[in-house]
């Protein structure tokens, strides 16, 4: 055991160095108001800029059997007007007054943001409050919007190599309904919502008591704290929606799957372990387990990306170099608020079998099971994170964070916290993770195989 | 106090809106006027990057900041893809790669290594426009290649010493180079099942027959025939200073930029080299559809396009608001009509490539196969609109707020400050160029709006390029012009 003992001492020291991060802290106040919406705002007067970010907890993981799709194709609806705001009105006010706008539906929320100059802050203030409290739900704007998100469905899914993919390991690493389904959803059900689903569903979720509103950037706290009251603080509560259950059961074999793609030229694998939530521990050790596995290649925070889009991790070393099989690897973990998943990618040279780049990822996994990561690779991960520190300081960046936080962990101030216990992970952490969930009976393996023709997909549950 | 602020001016009532007409609807879009507007426009100034030359020519722009503990560098180089010999496309792109995959002294797997345990970032791009390419942010195309780093401040002498070693001492091996070449065969196979590049490789060529711009990048055919030498030629005479401009933001004073660029540019010397010059024509008279055929594709991309205008050209401001008008972003015509008012399309948007080298228009968008013909159809309606309507006055004084309100947003990023200002040096723009732009946009009128418009949105001459199922959008694509049929392995 000594060697283990020295390793870890040098470790020691590396992240004593590394935990002196520069990224400045976020300062913001936590107020909630009578109809129990919750408000963060956070003062930053480097640009005349501000950003408000608002978090509903609603997700895909919310929606019933049947409607799969939904919680993001009624984020469309809520840019289809409100009681004093027409039909794409609100993109209109937004842009020409030089400021920008979106949504964004994951599984677990459901997320609207606005950044516009300092001057415009009662307008984005109102543009939010005004279709909290009451949006106008017509079969035109439902009907368009609903032609919008099966065309974006096309886009991502249907129309791209590889697009299948992800919903069929969604479908094979969840059993639980909640996550066992896209979020983009089938067109099937995108197609059977009505205009009383989303009548209903407004009513139900879109209520200040289970919202998150954060605004960051050049204001005055009080004062905006007050405009908040002015706007937000009228729109009625409603009865808290009940929370989901998103307890898997314990798998208990892998499952395999085959896809036969006709839009792609290139074989893939894809492997995925069913992981805790990801503010836990564990999942916190398997995302840099993941990143020295196979992150880089460019970005930061994935195991330190070199140049010319080579990365430093062992499967790019081994299935991309040293093999000469894949031409692309990836590595990571996704970020839910409920069970989580660990997932590798190789794409395969021209005539390379599957089941050997399968075989040699798994020789990488129980490398990661018999010996601690190196003190070098733990350090590259860990400059990684500094480094993507700095590309989150936008007040939109900020006003996310906190307000998704707050949304789906209760707990804003991670946007301080989260950097140092990442920069926190000791090999002992990593191995520890990666023993209890990197195992062969918690894994799903997908190949996708291109294809003239043929079905497009055909699965297995070998348990 | 950061230095940002202090440049900051408030213009008062500069552009009120006009009380006397209540606002109006326009189609796609229906306004109730009740949200609360400050109608006056946060004008902001852009700081000012301090200018030095290095000791061997280098025009270096800097812009101190301590937003981040950070240091970012960008060097502009003559290198570009359109210099690659005639028949050899990819020599510039191969050259650019293998630079970072070996020195004298480091091995591709050093260099990466020692830039990851700095948190470092080098990445060398090739000019020339087209595909994802060089150029400086905003440059519009981007006819230089760069050089760039990025490093935490207490890391950048070290990471600036891995890019004078990559830039000096590139030692182009051998195996390396046969593995990049075995790599890019893999990724041009991958590549043909990308409507968009399948797209965009053949607008170059529709659009720049005859130069070196209708090849974007490496093909299997060159692959075969690109040696060595090629690489180590184009590199000594293409990766020298000449005269160009590089900048640096960060925390980083200017005397130590100075100072420390200097010190390790200082033996990097050569060129000058002649600046490209490709002709500037006019756009193609004819209208005419390719077809590239994908089996399987549930949906047609579709762009349409035709030369327009370079970055110089007096027209420039004229078409970036015919533009926020026609196509840019989620308040103009295109997208409030394709998408919001039609359902056909998940995204559409028309924009302007105006480079040294660059010169078009182009629109684009994914629409289902069923609506090939009316989205078609419907976008070309809109196109005629904006050449044979005036625009009415409320929607083109929104569309100048759009462009002079959005300029506040910059501010959040000193790269993004500096690379306007290293786009002015670029493109020889008079030195109050950014201090004056809003009142140029301002100053832009409906009748300015429909002149560029008749001018460079192509309606009767339209190119159009499909990609999509053949047999089920061939016979419609006749209406739209002359139909070429091209197969997507035809590279």
């Amino acid at each position: 055991m000594k060697p283990f003992a020295l390793l870890f001492l040098a470790t020691g020291l590396i992240v004593a160095q590394q935990s002196a991060s520069k990224t400045p802290k976020v300062n913001f106040t936590d107020t909630t108001l009578d109809n129990g919406l919750r408000v963060i705002i956070s003062e930053d007067h480097y640009a005349p800029v501000y950003a408000i970010a608002i978090s509903y907890k609603v997700g895909s993981r919310d929606e019933r059997k049947g409607r799969t799709g939904f919680a993001h194709l009624f984020e469309h609806m809520m840019f289809k007007g409100s009681e004093n705001v027409g039909p794409g009105e609100l993109d209109y006010l937004i842009y020409t007054n030089g400021g920008n706008m979106n949504g964004t539906t994951n599984t677990d929320r459901t997320l609207y943001y606005e950044v516009l100059p300092k001057n415009q802050l009662d307008l984005g203030l109102y543009l939010e409050a005004d279709r909290m409290r009451g949006l106008v739900i017509t079969g035109d704007n439902l009907e368009n919007q609903r032609q919008a998100v099966k065309e974006e469905r096309r886009l991502r899914v249907d129309n791209v190599p590889y697009g299948g993919e992800q919903e069929k390991m969604e479908e094979l690493i969840y059993d639980n309904f909640a996550y066992h389904h896209s979020v983009i959803g089938s067109m099937q059900d995108l197609d059977a919502a009505s205009v009383d689903d989303v009548k209903q569903f407004f009513k139900t979720y879109y209520a200040p008591n289970n919202a998150v509103v954060a605004i960051v950037g050049d204001v005055n706290t009080k004062e905006t704290l007050a405009k908040v009251k002015k706007y937000f603080g009228t729109i009625a509560r409603q009865e808290a929606p009940k929370p989901v259950d998103l307890t898997e059961p314990a798998k208990n074999g892998e499952r395999r799957a085959k896809i036969d793609d006709p839009l792609a030229r290139l074989a893939r694998v894809d492997i995925a372990y069913r992981i805790p939530a990801s503010n836990l521990a564990d999942a916190r050790a398997l995302a840099v387990a993941a990143a020295i596995l196979g992150g880089g290649g460019g970005g930061f925070g994935r195991g330190g990306g070199g140049g010319g889009g080579r990365s430093n991790s062992r499967l790019y070393q081994k299935l991309v170099e040293e093999k000469e099989l894949a031409i692309q690897v990836s590595a990571g973990t996704d970020r839910r608020a409920g069970p989580s998943t660990f997932h590798v990618s190789a794409t395969l040279r021209p005539g390379k079998k599957p089941e050997d780049a399968e075989s040699l990822i798994s020789e990488e996994i129980a490398k990661l099971h018999s010996e601690p990561v190196t003190a070098k690779e733990l350090h590259r991960y860990q400059i990684g994170v500094k480094r993507a520190a700095e590309f989150r300081l936008t007040a939109l960046s900020r006003a996310q964070a906190l307000a998704d936080d707050a949304a789906l962990y209760n707990d804003p101030n991670r946007i301080n916290t989260e950097i140092d216990q990442q920069l926190a992970v000791t090999p002992a952490d990593i191995q520890k993770a990666v023993r209890a969930y990197l195992t062969a009976s918690n894994r799903v393996v997908i190949d996708t195989l291109p294809t003239g023709g043929g079905s497009r997909s055909r699965g297995s549950r070998n348990q | 106090m950061n230095k940002l602020l202090i440049a900051f001016l408030f213009t008062a009532a500069a552009f009120a809106q006009d009380d006397a007409q209540a606002p109006k609807s326009f189609r796609g879009m229906v306004r109730l006027n009740r949200a609360p507007v400050f109608n006056e426009v946060l004008r902001v100034k852009l700081p000012r990057p301090v200018e030095h030359t290095l000791v061997n020519g280098i025009k270096l722009l800097i812009l101190e900041s301590h937003r981040t503990p950070s240091i970012s560098l960008t060097i502009a180089i003559p290198s570009s893809h359109l210099r690659d010999p005639v028949g050899l496309p990819g020599v510039a792109e191969a050259t650019a790669a293998m630079m970072q995959l070996g020195t004298a002294t480091r091995t591709a797997r050093q260099i990466s290594e020692d830039l990851a345990d700095l948190g470092a970032t080098l990445s060398i791009s090739v000019g020339g426009g087209g595909g994802g390419r060089g150029g400086f942010a905003g440059g519009g195309g981007g006819d230089s290649g760069t050089i760039a780093l990025s490093s935490l401040t207490e890391n950048f002498d070290a990471a600036l010493a891995i890019l004078t070693d990559v830039l000096l001492h590139p030692s182009f091996p051998a195996d390396e180079f046969e593995k990049w070449k075995s790599r890019q065969r893999s990724n041009i196979e991958q590549g043909r099942t990308s409507p968009n590049l399948l797209a965009s490789e053949l607008m170059a060529k529709v659009l720049y027959p005859g130069d070196p711009r209708q090849f974007t990048r490496a093909t299997v055919e060159s692959l075969n025939k690109i040696t060595r030498d090629k690489l180590i030629e184009h590199y000594k005479t293409y990766y020298v200073p000449s005269g160009d401009w590089a900048g640096i933001a960060g925390e980083i004073t200017p005397r130590d930029a100075v100072a420390k660029l200097d010190k390790a540019l200082g033996a990097w010397k050569g060129g000058p080299v002649e600046r490209l010059s490709l002709p500037i024509r006019a756009p193609i008279a004819d209208k005419k559809v390719y077809l590239i055929p994908r089996p399987n594709s549930v949906q047609t991309y579709l762009v349409l396009t035709n030369r327009a205008i370079d970055r110089n050209s007096p027209d420039y401001v004229a078409c970036m608001v015919m533009n926020q008008v026609l196509g840019s972003g989620p308040a103009a015509r295109l997208f409030r009509i394709i998408r919001e008012e039609k359902g056909y399309t998940y995204g559409i948007s028309s924009s302007f490539s105006a480079s040294h080298t660059q010169q078009h228009f182009i629109s684009a968008t994914s629409v289902r196969t069923e609506v090939t013909e009316p989205a078609l159809a419907d976008t070309l309606k809109e196109f005629r609109e904006i050449r044979e309507v005036t625009v009415p006055k409320e929607e083109l004084e929104a569309a100048k707020h759009a462009l002079v309100g959005s300029f506040a947003m910059v501010l959040e990023n000193p790269a993004g400050v500096l690379g306007r200002w290293l786009q002015q040096r670029e493109y020889g723009l008079p030195e109050d160029y950014w201090d004056t732009y809003p009142e140029k946009v301002m100053a832009i009128t409906a009748a300015d709006v429909q002149r560029v418009a008749k001018k460079y949105v192509p309606y009767d001459n339209v190119q159009i390029i499909a990609v999509g199922d053949g047999a089920k959008i061939r016979g419609l694509l006749k209406k739209f012009g002359p139909v070429e049929e091209i197969a997507p392995d035809a590279q």
